[in-house]
């Protein structure tokens, strides 16, 4: 009998130290009351996260006497460690990171508006609040009712980057036209280069950034507009409609075959290695492929051209706030979050953030090109010259949409197995099945006036 | 038709070892080499054409940095360490539990044996996947009622991202199969064998402990190799209920350097953590090949 | 056996701890997944009952139905090609032959590695950047046989083997290399159980390697083929990985097998009913497969 009660004590204790007295138990911390430690997670994409972390530690320092403290750590695969996290109520205080469905997370209430820390001043230009100091548009991304319930702490601007060194040796010339354009492909494709190098594997997002600028080139920013308002048959008029097979005949001619198969890193390496002339993509290309560029490779990017014959003004930028900051509504100290966001993207801190990562400001008057390397300043001279830039939401807004009709109709597009009608009815019947089916008021888009833009009407 | 057949064999050899030759030359070259020159063993042999040149590692450069850079700053080290924790606690308690259900089933007839047995035994027709979901939130609500309960003494209970959660989790699941192979195991070994113990004056725990289970030993050595091949390289789970750097196993980073390796181009630094996840795999797989492939064999048969 | 009150103790303490953790951790899980596809649930705020709303669902969207045709694919293509040649190695091997050993050891070992790191490999090999090793020689044999891949005026261009649309079959081939070892080990034990004395008399009356094979291995090791066969059914149905890690996390629905609709239902877009859905319908399809397949064999191999 004793020798029952004594192994069954012995598997109670071993359970007991196995399954409790293990890394599953935790002491309560008393001190957290003295010492609030704030969580700070980021992305651990092209710009790393050493910048990030070096702004953690000079704000402890200058807030040594607060008894805060900010713990930042990044992780190139964040989202897929929060979506947990988030779904058991445990997140960190502040988060940079847009791969998480946030629409999703506004319309559950998981998130917190940011209005207050919009209202205090910018920090480094204290006449006017942080709201104020943002780029116009920056922060209608994750608008709902006048709340903004997530900031871009970068800007990302699309546009078609080459080898300065290449085309000076072989004489071709910076396209003012897509005539220009289509005709420089029609060179670079003579002399046995392959023209564009695509980032296939990723089509949701570097083909789709490609496509709708056409859409604006084609179409004007009320072509844009059609789409942010989620108008039906948006992608099927006739501006959209044209953009599409304007995109799918370069993908046929002038795209580097096999392309659909190479994730990012394997196409902008492609463009690297001098197999191809042209890529598309945002600004973080040249810190993504630090590693690899070779010594006479000099990156440099011109801007999507336009056509006179077209609607949209050329001079745009498809542009967006990216690496998007929010605080979670379970967040422990909200107000420090708040505060470190504001601390992280500020006049006085964004020329640091240039000169270290190579990321622009999305942020007013802080972009002075001598602040940024060569490749990333010829991004600037784009972005400085511009009336202005737009982009689409749909993506955000509807993840579902994204992954199970945009991403695979993409890709179809460029494969031309989707006629660009039939791309578009698919994109078209997809929006309309989520806004019938949405269980939420879907946000009101802010649309953009065409006559700001120059885009004239009499087109 | 012979020579046909060896030849296939011989080419199906070739099909399995020219990948993992090339995985250990590649984790041998830097970045730059593996890139601009992608086939080019010559380097290995004699030493980068380029030597010269500023900015182009010696092999033996390459390498180290390579393998330096995995096992310290990709914290492979860690990993390595995690998953032996994880899969030795696992499979001790596998083990245990598995052997103890399975000799009661098969040596101590009672009423309700066949159904418990079932019941056991339609554990394996359960996908991990179906239980995947279920279990999350289970561990959410199972923590918080424990942390309740234990507030008082100052401590709280967090069996996410927690080892031992993952622990519970792969002990649950690894059963089902355990006790079917060891149930057979026990089936088979002689009932003279206790009753003469218990004639000797043995209580009925030692004739378990003592005689039944060092005999069952082949029967439990086919499960523990079964069950650690399945623990070590386990994914889904992990991937799951386990979220911080710091806790994660080696198939986790794995996978972690190679989406990294799209961010800044080292893929010298992710055949290096392939070649350190395929190393020991190998070497076990070399010094128990025997009974390996044998134990295997045995539990699929069993099943 | 005379059954005592110690004897008794001693069973249910001896059960119990398996007992209690399967039940807990696996058995209640399952029996919730099945509650969940019933419901309509965020993961956050209070489920509501939908009844087979969910299931409706995933027959009717644009999403389950391509990823169970994906794992079909994996099963029919993969378990045809892996169970054949996993037959023919065995029945070589087996019938002895120099350098039999240093086969079944080197064939074998694939199937131990990690499913990631396998994964990592493939897709590394599969790569269509210059160190792509089948993408290489894919190049090679294009430029050294103009005329018979490509017009003469086109220059080599690697082949797509991750792009969305075939990766199920770039799979297939990561599959047979992975399992055909596996199957083989599984047969050639089956097959050294059959007693030599078979193959003697055979011999004696003059049947060639063929007809006994056909005439003694196969209907003698008929069963384990049909374990073979109810275990890559198994392992096909609950496939994640490759396409998890070759797909960057975010397959598309020309890529979506069965798991990673579940993963993605949950994780990205909150929604726990369809996922439990998903999960439940694989439960049932593994379960049926298992049913009919035992059915095909003449004993009942789960016999107790």
């Amino acid at each position: 009998m004793l020798r029952y009660v004594f192994s069954i004590f012995l598997f109670l204790s071993i359970m007991l130290v196995l399954a409790f007295y293990s890394d599953a138990v935790h002491r309560i911390d008393d001190t957290a009351q003295e010492i609030q430690v704030v969580e700070v997670a980021i992305f651990k994409g092209a710009f790393g996260i050493e910048w990030h972390q070096q702004m953690a530690e000079q704000f402890n320092r200058e807030n040594a006497h607060r008894n805060i403290k900010i713990e930042l750590w990044g992780d190139p695969k964040l989202a897929n460690i929060l979506k947990p996290r988030l779904l058991r109520g445990n997140p960190p205080d502040l988060i940079l990171d847009e791969r998480l469905p946030l629409w999703l997370l506004i319309a559950a209430d998981k998130l917190m508006p940011l209005n207050a820390p919009l209202a205090e001043p910018a920090l480094g230009f204290e006449q006017q609040k942080w709201a104020d100091r943002y780029a116009p548009g920056m922060l209608n991304m994750f608008k709902s009712d006048g709340d903004v319930y997530a900031v871009p702490a970068a800007f990302g601007a699309w546009t078609c980057w080459y080898n300065a060194l290449l085309y000076k040796e072989r004489g071709w010339e910076i396209p003012k036209t897509w005539d220009e354009y289509i005709d420089l492909c029609e060179k670079i494709k003579q002399s046995g280069m392959a023209p564009i190098a695509l980032q296939g594997k990723n089509s949701y997002f570097y083909a789709w950034s490609t496509y709708i600028t056409l859409v604006q080139r084609i179409g004007g920013v009320e072509a844009i507009n059609r789409i942010n308002a989620l108008e039906p048959n948006a992608f099927s008029h006739p501006d959209a409609l044209k953009a599409a097979q304007v995109f799918q005949d370069l993908v046929a001619d002038y795209y580097q075959p096999g392309a659909l198969a190479m994730t990012h890193t394997e196409a902008q390496l492609q463009f690297i290695q001098g197999n191809t002339a042209m890529i598309f993509c945002g600004v973080w290309l040249e810190n993504e492929m630090r590693e690899t560029i070779p010594a006479d490779f000099e990156l440099r990017s011109f801007d999507i051209p336009g056509s006179p014959d077209w609607k949209g003004n050329g001079k745009m930028v498809h542009g967006q706030g990216m690496e998007f900051l929010f605080v979670p509504r379970a967040a422990k100290h909200p107000d420090i979050a708040f505060e470190f966001a504001r601390y992280l993207v500020s006049p006085q801190h964004a020329p640091g953030m240039s000169k270290s990562i190579g990321a622009i400001s999305p942020l007013r008057e802080v972009n002075a090109p001598e602040n940024f390397s060569p490749a990333i300043a010829s991004v600037v001279d784009i972005v400085n010259d511009s009336p202005g830039s737009f982009n689409v939401r749909p993506y955000m807004l509807f993840p579902a949409w994204k992954s199970q009709v945009m991403d695979a109709a993409i890709q179809d597009l460029c494969r031309g197995t989707l006629t660009p009608e039939e791309f578009a009815r698919t994109l078209d019947d997809g929006i309309a099945h989520e806004v019938a089916t949405a269980e939420r008021a879907i946000p009101d888009a802010v649309l953009l006036n065409p006559s700001d833009y120059g885009e004239d009407h009499a087109h | 038709m012979k020579y046909l057949t060896y030849i296939l064999l011989s080419l199906w050899l070739l099909a399995v070892t020219i990948p993992l030759a090339w995985v250990g030359v590649n984790s041998l070259r830097s970045s730059k080499e593996i890139v601009e020159n992608p086939f080019g063993v010559p380097w290995l042999v004699q030493g980068s054409p380029h030597q010269e040149e500023a900015g182009h590692p010696t092999p033996q450069e390459s390498a180290q940095s390579n393998f330096q850079n995995a096992w310290v700053e990709s914290n492979f080290s860690q990993y390595f360490l995690n998953s032996l924790i994880v899969t030795s606690v696992s499979l001790v308690m596998i083990l245990l539990f598995g052997a103890m259900a399975a000799y009661a089933l098969a040596k101590i007839p009672s009423l309700g044996n066949r159904l418990i047995y079932l019941y056991f035994i339609s554990g394996m027709m359960i996908p991990a996947q179906l239980t995947l979901v279920p279990l999350f939130f289970q561990y959410s609500y199972l923590s918080e009622t424990l942390s309740a309960w234990t507030a008082p003494l100052g401590i709280e209970i967090q069996l996410h991202n927690s080892h031992a959660g993952l622990i519970l989790i792969y002990i649950a699941f690894s059963l089902p199969f355990t006790i079917l192979i060891l149930t057979g195991f026990f089936k088979s070994l002689p009932n003279a064998l206790r009753e003469s113990a218990i004639i000797d004056g043995a209580s009925e725990f030692t004739v378990f402990w003592r005689i039944m289970l060092p005999l069952a030993r082949p029967g439990i050595i086919s499960a523990a190799i079964f069950n650690f091949l399945g623990l070590w390289n386990e994914y889904l789970f992990a991937l799951i209920f386990v979220n911080t750097p710091e806790k994660k196993t080696l198939p986790l980073g794995l996978s972690n350097v190679s989406i990294q390796a799209q961010y800044n181009t080292d893929f010298g630094l992710l055949f290096a953590g392939l070649v350190i996840v395929i190393i020991p795999t190998l070497i076990t797989y070399l010094v128990l090949q025997r009974q390996l492939t044998k134990g295997i064999t045995a539990g699929a048969l069993k099943g | 056996m005379h059954i005592n009150r110690e004897l008794k103790r001693l069973r249910w303490f001896l059960i119990a701890p398996a007992l209690i953790l399967f039940t807990c951790f696996t058995a209640l899980p399952g029996v919730r997944a099945l509650i969940y596809s019933f419901q309509k649930w965020d993961g956050f705020n209070e489920p509501e009952w939908v009844g087979t709303q969910n299931f409706q669902a995933l027959l009717a969207d644009d999403l389950f139905i391509p990823a169970l045709k994906n794992n079909a694919i994996l099963m029919v293509a993969g378990g045809a090609i892996t169970l054949c040649l996993a037959l023919l190695f065995a029945s070589t091997i087996h019938r002895g032959m120099r350098g039999a050993g240093i086969f079944r050891v080197a064939f074998f070992f694939p199937n131990i590695l990690a499913a990631v790191a396998i994964a990592i490999l493939w897709q590394q090999m599969y790569s269509t950047t210059d160190f792509g090793i089948i993408n290489a020689v894919w190049i090679q044999l294009q430029e050294a046989l103009p005329g018979v891949f490509l017009d003469k005026d086109q220059s080599p261009a690697p082949f797509p083997f991750t792009d969305s649309n075939y990766l199920i079959w770039s799979i297939v081939p990561m599959l047979v290399w992975t399992a055909t070892g596996f199957y083989m080990v599984l047969f050639l034990a089956a097959m050294q159980s059959i007693p030599e004395e078979f193959y003697e008399a055979a011999t004696i009356d003059g049947a060639s390697p063929r007809q006994q094979f056909w005439h003694i291995t196969f209907p003698l090791i008929r069963e384990v083929f049909i374990v073979g066969i109810v275990f890559f059914i198994i392992s096909t149905a609950k496939f994640f990985d490759a396409v998890w890690v070759m797909e960057a996390e975010l397959p598309n629905k020309n890529s979506h097998v069965m798991a990673t609709v579940l993963y993605q239902k949950v994780f990205h877009e909150y929604n726990v009913g369809y996922a439990a859905a998903v999960a439940v319908v694989l439960f049932i399809l593994v379960f049926i497969a298992t049913l009919i397949t035992l059915n095909f064999s003449r004993k009942d191999s789960l016999e107790y």
